[in-house]
């Protein structure tokens, strides 16, 4: 009988004197004891009980970005418990070490790969899609069926109708090669999962090139500020939070702008309560204050930074190469030299023959209005990009945007002080600024305020989320090119998004907060469809590997039943039963983060490369396979149907390869497959793949498998860092590259931008840093928004039984107790959330730290934790952010860099009791 | 008194509330056997009814030298009962939810990040709790059995799992309510501040695994160590509700927050946690401990050295547990 009915059931009810009511005892009896202690082996036989009798290491490859090494230990071949590694060697005396590393998600790892939601076998669907009737295959018979539904689409509909999607549950480098590897050999549509997920920074983009930049967290530890903006990391970066603890012990000042006075708020210096979505007015005023004052590092922003560039006055549009020459450059542009006392070309720029940003004799005007003559002759008047910056700053004085912000102009002038006379400050951008239309302005304004200022490099600057360059992983997971297609546009294609985009969102309504509305979106759409360099078309075959997108996407049924509309046959490659799962056709029990070989080196928090060897002798869950494994299966099963159809090498005419001196198309060659993907016998399981990763890629550098051994992990080398080396005692800050050795920045200008003018931004007043927003329709009184929760890595843990037993077991949404009062609801009450895109119900929790404006949730909650198995997303209507849709202009196009996000918190709502 | 006692400072400025350490507990020891609804370690939001609910209106303790009364905590309203989940509908028909297989009406973070106060100047804090391993346990002379006892060479409490009946004494006179009656044993049972690992040289699973880096260990005669130091020496660790009488061995340094909000929305000069709830937690000595605190916050702010900061930052994790043994490997 199960221990714990047999608890519930029989014996709490059995003795009714066990729990409640009083029992005192009447008298102090001695102190003595009356036994001896021989009866303490009993749990130190517990304790060698859970060390069992094998140890493995593992992290968990899911998008926390934590990157933890943990032992594992296993008793007769099953996981009794992990414990972190906690080995990671200091890397500086003054600098606090890294351990124990490590949060609640990762620590009931152990529990979850036994919990009852574990894929265990291959499943087949047996009656309509989600209708939950399924039936147990083989493996065999199921890759058998699959192989030959892929091959069908592949012949007669082309590479481009499969999609072979890895998700954000394997994100690690091992486990991650397989399904890349299988699609880039067959040409398949993958999706750029930052932006599908929402994650991606283009105000980072527009100011440096680059998404994802920072620093490693223990670069926190010796800050003078820290401005913690949309970013909660008491909560989400469970394992650095130490650092921001114990900068804040070593002096640092903490400002944590955040509309809840959420957990990180309470170990801050000050907090900064905002109006949700109001950010970019605050930003705004920021460079307001510290324009007004004159905080700006004059040689800093003369050479780093695009503020001397001259803007044409007439056309609005910066002054280029070709305004002055006939077949003049596109991509040189002009400062006003006070040295020469006339227009000179900026060195560094992408058409400039000079690739420095060195000045040399330059000496740049900052300011001021000039004549300049141009190409026929005739008089161009231009000011500077500085110009048209504190213009557009001037209009937001902190004692006006504190009506919209709520923030009180002291705090303001207070925060540009502090950043203005810190030596180190640090800027961190969470992944909730962006979940806003406004996220790009906000992020691209603190950007600014940051170059104003000068931090860049030692003295801090902005941070994104900061990822590690790892080279040479090419061979291994993209052998052919594939289609890589942009995240958001695609699911917003691909789902239909914009149906209830229009459903929510007024025109008029759109137009005076966003300054755009659905025909702008729809025009630019059509424009990005068009040119096709990031859209593939909607799937007919979806091979998708721990990704839970019927969780996680807007409007969720409707965005479901789009994208299911359109698939012939949907494989879900998955440890668990997730709510997408629930809707394929077939369903593949994978391993998960203890049972297969791993290798996760790219994430910047910390310099640590972790590995996943499993504990000897452990037993496999059921019949899961490896991912790799799986891709393997399939390619064998593939390449017999093709045998025995005689299928010859399929023509993928979309990409070309250079062949003698011929073009030729790339060929997706289906009978040899298994020995491509095996790389002619090789790569044959998940352990081979961790070794050629160990030996290949260069940062990883002189470390093998076997000193991976000792700790669970080694240490990357000084080539990882993409804009500053990584020194072995130094914490990592980025730009050092291009603020000490004058290397030139990856965007248009060479700098750092902040004059973008290309058509769209032009036409919308968008050039420079401006504020809009927020988008939140007045329809429904309450704004609602959804930040990362504590209780799982997305959706990853989230149905953890441990875990929930730490909550309260069932979906839960945050109510100021006014806001509840004000609707006659009180504490657990179960409400209805509903607008004109959906509805959900939930209970409640009467949360003080709510604003009373709001509805807050956390998360990731699975839709089938509600009732009905309707989940918060149903209330979220699509939105799509016309400043990230442009493609095409410098570095402005579609990439890793330049990708769009999924809109999650314009929506509004009203509650009422169910 | 027992010939050397081992202690543990929590530091609540840097405990965030993340549960590992419950977590780590729970996978240590309560996990199985009837225990699957004790938390011997666990972390609770501050103000609030805590764990097991209402626990400080539950008695026991000491009044005097006489034992106060105490009352038992309730399985499914104080604790909660352990909720278990029917994954199984994952794989049937119908629309059915995943939830728990009974309501759940209490459980040991129930009021997370809850708090007191009002927006926007509510207020709240983590406060982890395990058993304190008292120097004068009322646990211990409520025994009846006499089967409790505190060893003497590092004054663990301990309840001797072969003389206890089960008879729950001390579950009720321990005023901190950290004693669990195991109704599968029919035993009582606690924290045991991990004896096992200590005696392999492998701090307790709370502190060691605790990711926020704010547990130090240390016996109290150890003169280099943490808890003499933070203690005695700077006075900024204080036990909760020295009032109980029972002298708790788990010290805390007390929570900073950041400024109230005026009706302007201006910063006030005055921090959010009012003062007299820290004292009704901490004692008296929690006004000077703070204001130690920001003293030498202020130091480091200016660019001075602190020892006191550098010893709460605490530079090596593996600085932070001194115990009497080396490390074995297991
Ligand atoms: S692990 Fe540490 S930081 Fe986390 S809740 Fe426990 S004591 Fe606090
Ligand atoms: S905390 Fe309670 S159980 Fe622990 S020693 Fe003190 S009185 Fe006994
Ligand atoms: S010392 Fe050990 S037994 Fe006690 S609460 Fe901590 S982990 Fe649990």
């Amino acid at each position: 009988m199960d221990r714990r009915e047999f608890l519930r059931n029989s014996t709490y009810c059995g003795l009714a004197l066990a729990f409640g009511g009083p029992l005192t005892a009447l008298r102090a009896h001695a102190a003595t004891p009356l036994g001896d202690q021989r009866w303490e082996e009993l749990y130190r036989d517990e304790f060698l009980d859970t060390r069992g009798d094998a140890q493995g290491f593992a992290f968990h490859c899911s998008n926390c970005q934590g990157n933890c090494a943990w032992k594992v230990f296993a008793k007769d071949g099953r996981v009794t418990r992990e414990e972190q590694s906690a080995a990671y060697p200091q890397i500086h005396p003054r600098i606090p070490d890294a351990n124990p590393r490590g949060c609640n998600k990762g620590i009931v790892h152990s529990k979850e790969m036994y919990q009852g939601d574990r894929l265990l076998h291959p499943l087949k669907r047996a009656g309509e899609r989600g209708e939950g009737k399924w039936e147990r295959v083989s493996w065999e018979e199921a890759l058998e069926d699959i192989a030959t539904r892929v091959v069908d689409t592949l012949t007669e509909q082309g590479p481009g109708e499969l999609m072979v999607y890895a998700g954000t549950g394997i994100l690690s480098q091992g486990r991650r090669a397989g399904p890349l590897r299988l699609g880039s050999l067959l040409g398949a549509q993958r999706l750029y999962p930052a932006s599908a997920v929402g994650d991606m920074f283009t105000g980072a983009s527009l100011a440096y090139g680059l998404a994802n930049t920072g620093h490693s967290l223990d670069a926190w530890f010796d800050a003078d500020a820290i401005f913690l903006w949309a970013i909660n990391p008491i909560v989400t970066r469970i394992p650095d939070a130490h650092y921001l603890n114990e900068a804040r012990y070593n002096g640092a000042t903490i400002y944590t702008i955040s509309p809840d006075y959420n957990p990180s708020c309470k170990f801050a210096t000050h907090w900064v309560p905002i109006k949700p979505g109001t950010d970019a007015y605050l930003a705004m005023s920021l460079l307001h204050v510290l324009l007004r004052d004159g905080h700006v590092n004059d040689a800093f922003v003369r050479e780093q930074t695009d503020l001397p560039f001259l803007v044409r006055e007439d056309s609005g549009e910066l002054l280029r190469h070709r305004d002055l020459r006939a077949r003049g450059k596109e991509d040189v542009f002009y400062c006003w030299d006070e040295a020469s006392g006339k227009e000179q070309p900026m060195p560094g720029t992408p058409g400039h023959f000079k690739k420095t940003l060195r000045l040399g004799k330059l000496r740049p005007a900052l300011g001021g209005r000039y004549e300049i003559k141009g190409k026929e002759g005739e008089l161009i008047p231009v000011t500077t990009v500085f110009e048209r910056v504190r213009a557009e700053a001037a209009n937001y004085p902190p004692d006006e945007t504190q009506a919209i912000t709520g923030v009180h102009p002291e705090l303001v002038e207070r925060m540009a002080r502090d950043l203005a006379r810190s030596n180190k400050a640090i800027i961190n951008i969470g992944f909730a600024l962006h979940k806003y239309v406004s996220g790009t302005m906000s992020c691209w304004a603190a950007a600014l305020a940051c170059a104003l200022t000068g931090h860049a490099g030692e003295r801090g600057g902005i941070d994104t989320e900061h990822n590690w360059s790892l080279n040479g992983i090419g061979p291994l997971s993209s052998p052919k090119p594939a289609r890589f297609a942009s995240g958001f546009f695609s699911e917003w294609l691909n789902g239909d998004m914009q149906a209830s985009m229009d459903t929510h969102y007024s025109d008029e309504h759109l137009k005076a907060t966003a300054g755009y509305d659905s025909k702008d979106v729809e025009r630019q759409v059509a424009e990005n469809r068009e040119s096709g360099k990031a859209y593939y078309g909607k799937p007919r075959a979806l091979l998708l590997f721990a990704d839970n997108m019927f969780r996680r996407n807007k409007t969720e049924a409707h965005h479901r039943e789009a994208v299911l509309s359109n698939l012939d046959i949907f494989v879900d490659i998955n440890h668990r039963m997730d709510s997408t799962a629930l809707w394929a056709d077939y369903v593949l029990p994978a391993k998960s983060h203890y049972e297969s070989w791993d290798i996760r080196g790219e994430l910047g928090y910390h310099r640590f490369c972790n590995v996943t060897i499993p504990p000897e002798g452990l037993k496999p869950v059921g019949e899961t396979r490896s991912e790799w494994a799986i891709c393997l299966g399939l390619s064998e099963a593939m390449a017999k149907v093709a045998r025995a159809r005689g299928i010859e090498p399929i023509a993928d005419p979309d990409f070309l390869v250079q062949e003698g001196d011929m073009a030729a198309p790339v060929m997706r060659d289906l009978q040899t497959l298994p020995d491509d993907f095996t790389d002619g016998g090789t790569l044959k399981n998940d352990e081979d793949v961790v070794r050629w990763l160990m030996e290949n890629v260069e940062q990883i550098a002189p470390w093998t498998p076997e000193d991976a051994r000792k700790n669970g992990f080694v240490i990357l080398n000084e080539k990882a860092g993409f804009t500053s080396p990584l020194y072995a005692n130094r914490p990592y800050h980025s730009f050092e590259r291009n603020v000490y050795l004058r290397e030139p920045y990856k965007t248009h200008s060479g700098r750092q931008q902040f004059f973008v003018d290309h058509p769209v931004f032009k036409e919308h007043g968008w050039t420079v840093p401006t504020a809009i927003g927020p988008l939140r329709p007045p329809s429904f009184p309450l704004a609602f928004y959804t930040p990362h929760t504590r209780w799982g890595i997305h959706s990853q843990w989230r149905t953890n039984e441990q875990l929930l037993r730490l909550q309260r077991g069932e979906p839960y949404l945050w109510l100021n107790p006014a806001t509840a009062a004000a609707r006659d609801v009180g504490e657990d009450d179960r409400v209805r959330v509903f607008n004109d895109v959906g509805e959900f119900i939930a209970r409640v929790k009467l949360m003080p730290a709510v604003p009373p404006e709001a509805v807050v949730m956390d998360h990731a909650w699975e839709p089938h934790q509600f009732e009905k198995r309707i989940g918060l997303n149903s209330t979220v209507a699509g939105m799509i952010s016309l400043l990230e849709l442009p493609d095409g202009w410098g570095h402005l196009t579609f990439s890793p860099n330049w990708d769009g996000n999924m809109i999650a918190h314009e929506s509004s709502v009203e509650v009422e009791k169910a | 008194m027992t010939a050397r006692q081992l202690g543990m400072v929590i530091d609540l400025n840097k405990c965030i509330g993340c549960q590992t350490c419950t977590l780590a507990c729970k996978s240590q020891w309560t996990d199985r056997d009837g225990r699957e609804f004790m938390y011997w370690n666990h972390v609770e939001t501050r103000p609030g009814k805590g764990y097991p609910k209402d626990w400080e209106q539950a008695g026991g303790g000491w009044d005097g030298d006489t034992l106060r009364p105490g009352r038992l905590p309730r399985l499914h309203e104080d604790y909660g009962y352990p909720a278990e989940f029917g994954y199984e509908v994952l794989f049937e028909e119908g629309e059915k939810p995943l939830r728990p297989k009974e309501e759940m009406a209490w459980g040991p973070n129930w009021d997370e990040d809850q708090g007191a106060g009002e927006y926007p100047n509510s207020y709240f804090f983590y406060l982890p709790r395990l058993c304190n391993h008292c120097s004068n346990p009322a646990c211990q002379v409520a025994c009846p059995r006499q089967a409790i006892y505190k060893r003497e060479e590092d004054g663990i409490v301990l309840i001797d799992q072969e003389r206890c009946r089960g008879y729950r004494y001390c579950v009720a006179a321990c005023p901190y309510k950290k004693i669990y009656f195991n109704p599968l044993a029919g035993k009582s049972e606690k924290c045991i501040f991990c004896y096992p690992r200590l005696e392999k040289g492998l701090p307790q699973a709370c502190a060691y695994q605790c990711v926020g880096r704010a547990r130090h260990v240390a016996f109290l005669d150890d003169q280099e160590g943490a808890l003499h130091q933070l203690v005695n020496q700077w006075k900024v660790a204080l036990p909760l509700h020295a009032e109980y009488g029972t002298q708790p061995n788990v010290y805390y340094v007390p929570p900073l927050s950041p400024p109230k909000i005026g009706s302007n929305g201006r910063s006030l000069d005055e921090p959010r946690v009012p003062d007299e709830y820290l004292v009704q937690l901490f004692g008296p000595g929690v006004g000077a401990a703070l204001e130690m605190l920001r003293e030498e916050m202020a130091k480091k702010n200016r660019g001075e050295a602190s020892e006191l900061m550098d010893l709460l930052i605490a530079y090596r994790h593996g600085d932070m547990f001194r115990l009497d043994r080396p490390r074995e490997v297991v």
